[in-house]
C-alpha cells in the first residue's frame, strides 16, 4: 500500500464503499424521500399518523381503518395535521413546488374551517378569546377533558 | 414564542378507566424516551444548528413533541379519572398513586422521575442529529411495547398515531443529516464543527 497518499488522493471507493456518494463511510444514511410523493387525504392521513403511504409502516399490521367522524373539530384536526406533516416535509424539501402548492391549499382550508369552528365551539387561541363582549377562553371543555357525549 | 392552541393534535376519548395501563403509558410522559425529553432535546439542540433546514426541522419537530406530551398527559388523565379505591389497591398503579394521586407527573414507568440526563445537547450538528435518529427509534419501540401490553382500542388508536409520527420524524432527521452533508465539504464532515469553528 502507498502510505504517502494524502487525504485528497482518496479514491471514490475509499470514501463511499459500495454505496452512492451521498452515503459516505462513517455517516448515518437515510434515503431521501422523493419530491411530491404520493399522499393520503388529510382525513386518512390523520388516522394513519402520516400523509405519506410510503412512510406508513405500522407495528405488526396494526392500523387504524375507521376515519374520524365529520365534526368541525375532527375536520380542523385533519387539516392541521396535513399542514404539520407538510411543513416537516418542506423543511427538508424546500423547493418542491407541488407540495408548496398543496400546503397553500390546506392552509386556506384550515383558515376557513378555523373561523367556522371558533364561531360554533369557542376560541382556539387568545386571538378569538373575546366574543360579544365576553371572555370565553376559560370555558370548558379543555382539550384533555373527557366528554361524555360531545366530540373528543 | 409559543402560543397555546386549545385543541389536541389528535382526538382522544377513552371510555374505560384502566390504572394498570396508565402506570405503563406514563413512561412516554416522563420516561427516558418520552415526549418531554424529546421536545426539550430538539428545542434545545436547535440553537447550535448551523443551517436553515436543521433549525427549522428541530423547531417544528420539537413543537410537535410538545403536542404529543399533551396527548400522553390526556391519555393518563382519562385512564385514571373516577377511580375507586378498590381499583387502585391491588393494581400496578398503587405505587404511583401514593405519590401523585391521579395527577400527571413526569416519571418513567419504572418510577424514575424525568431527568435531563436522559438526553444530550452536544452542540455539534452531526452528533446531535445522530442522537435524534436513535431517540426516534427508542420512542418508536416504547410505543411498540405499549401496543403489546394494551388491549384497549381507544388507547391503541392514539398510540398507533404517535408511533407512526416517530417513523416520520426519523425519516426527516435522516434527510436533515444529508442536507448538512451537502452544505459541508463531503469529505470534511468530521473536520470541524460548523456552528463553532468559523
Amino acid at each position: 500500500m502507498d502510505d504517502k497518499r494524502t487525504d485528497m488522493e482518496l479514491t471514490k471507493n475509499d470514501m463511499y464503499g459500495s454505496l452512492p456518494h451521498m452515503a459516505p463511510l462513517a455517516n448515518p444514511y437515510v434515503p431521501f424521500q422523493s419530491n411530491n410523493p404520493k399522499q393520503y387525504t388529510a382525513k386518512k392521513g390523520l388516522i394513519r399518523g402520516t400523509l405519506f403511504p410510503g412512510l406508513d409502516l405500522p407495528f405488526m399490521g396494526m392500523v387504524n381503518t375507521k376515519e374520524k367522524s365529520n365534526t368541525p373539530l375532527h375536520e380542523l384536526m385533519a387539516l392541521n395535521f396535513a399542514i404539520t406533516e407538510l411543513a416537516l416535509f418542506l423543511d427538508t424539501h424546500p423547493c418542491d413546488t407541488e407540495v408548496i402548492e398543496l400546503m397553500r391549499s390546506y392552509i386556506s382550508l384550515y383558515q376557513a374551517g378555523k373561523e367556522q369552528y371558533e364561531k360554533k365551539c369557542g376560541p382556539l387561541t387568545h386571538l378569538d378569546a373575546v366574543r360579544n363582549g365576553e371572555f370565553n377562553w376559560i370555558n370548558s371543555p379543555w382539550p384533555w377533558e373527557y366528554r361524555e357525549n360531545g366530540e373528543g | 414564542m409559543f402560543i397555546y392552541k386549545k385543541s389536541l393534535q389528535y382526538p382522544i376519548k377513552i371510555d374505560k378507566p384502566n390504572p394498570r395501563l396508565a402506570s405503563i403509558i406514563i413512561s412516554q410522559y416522563g420516561g427516558p424516551d418520552g415526549e418531554l425529553g424529546a421536545s426539550l432535546r430538539y428545542l434545545s439542540q436547535r440553537y447550535s444548528m448551523p443551517f436553515p433546514e436543521q433549525k427549522a426541522l428541530l423547531t417544528d419537530i420539537g413543537t410537535e413533541e410538545l403536542s404529543h406530551l399533551e396527548m400522553i398527559g390526556t391519555i393518563v388523565h382519562q385512564l385514571t379519572r373516577n377511580l375507586k379505591d378498590s381499583q387502585i389497591k391491588d393494581s400496578a398503579f398503587a405505587p404511583y398513586f401514593v405519590d401523585h394521586t391521579a395527577g400527571v407527573y413526569p416519571t418513567s414507568a419504572s418510577g424514575f422521575p424525568w431527568s435531563a440526563a436522559s438526553m444530550q445537547v452536544k452542540g455539534d450538528a452531526i452528533a446531535d442529529l445522530t442522537e435524534d435518529l436513535a431517540a426516534e427509534q427508542k420512542a418508536r419501540v416504547t410505543y411498540d411495547n405499549i401496543l403489546r401490553l394494551s388491549d384497549d382500542p381507544d388507547v391503541n388508536d392514539v398510540i398507533k398515531f404517535l408511533r407512526e409520527r416517530e417513523v416520520v420524524h426519523f425519516q426527516r432527521f435522516g434527510e436533515a443529516i444529508e442536507k448538512l452533508r451537502e452544505r459541508l465539504n463531503q469529505k470534511n464532515v468530521y473536520c470541524m464543527n460548523p456552528s463553532f469553528d468559523k
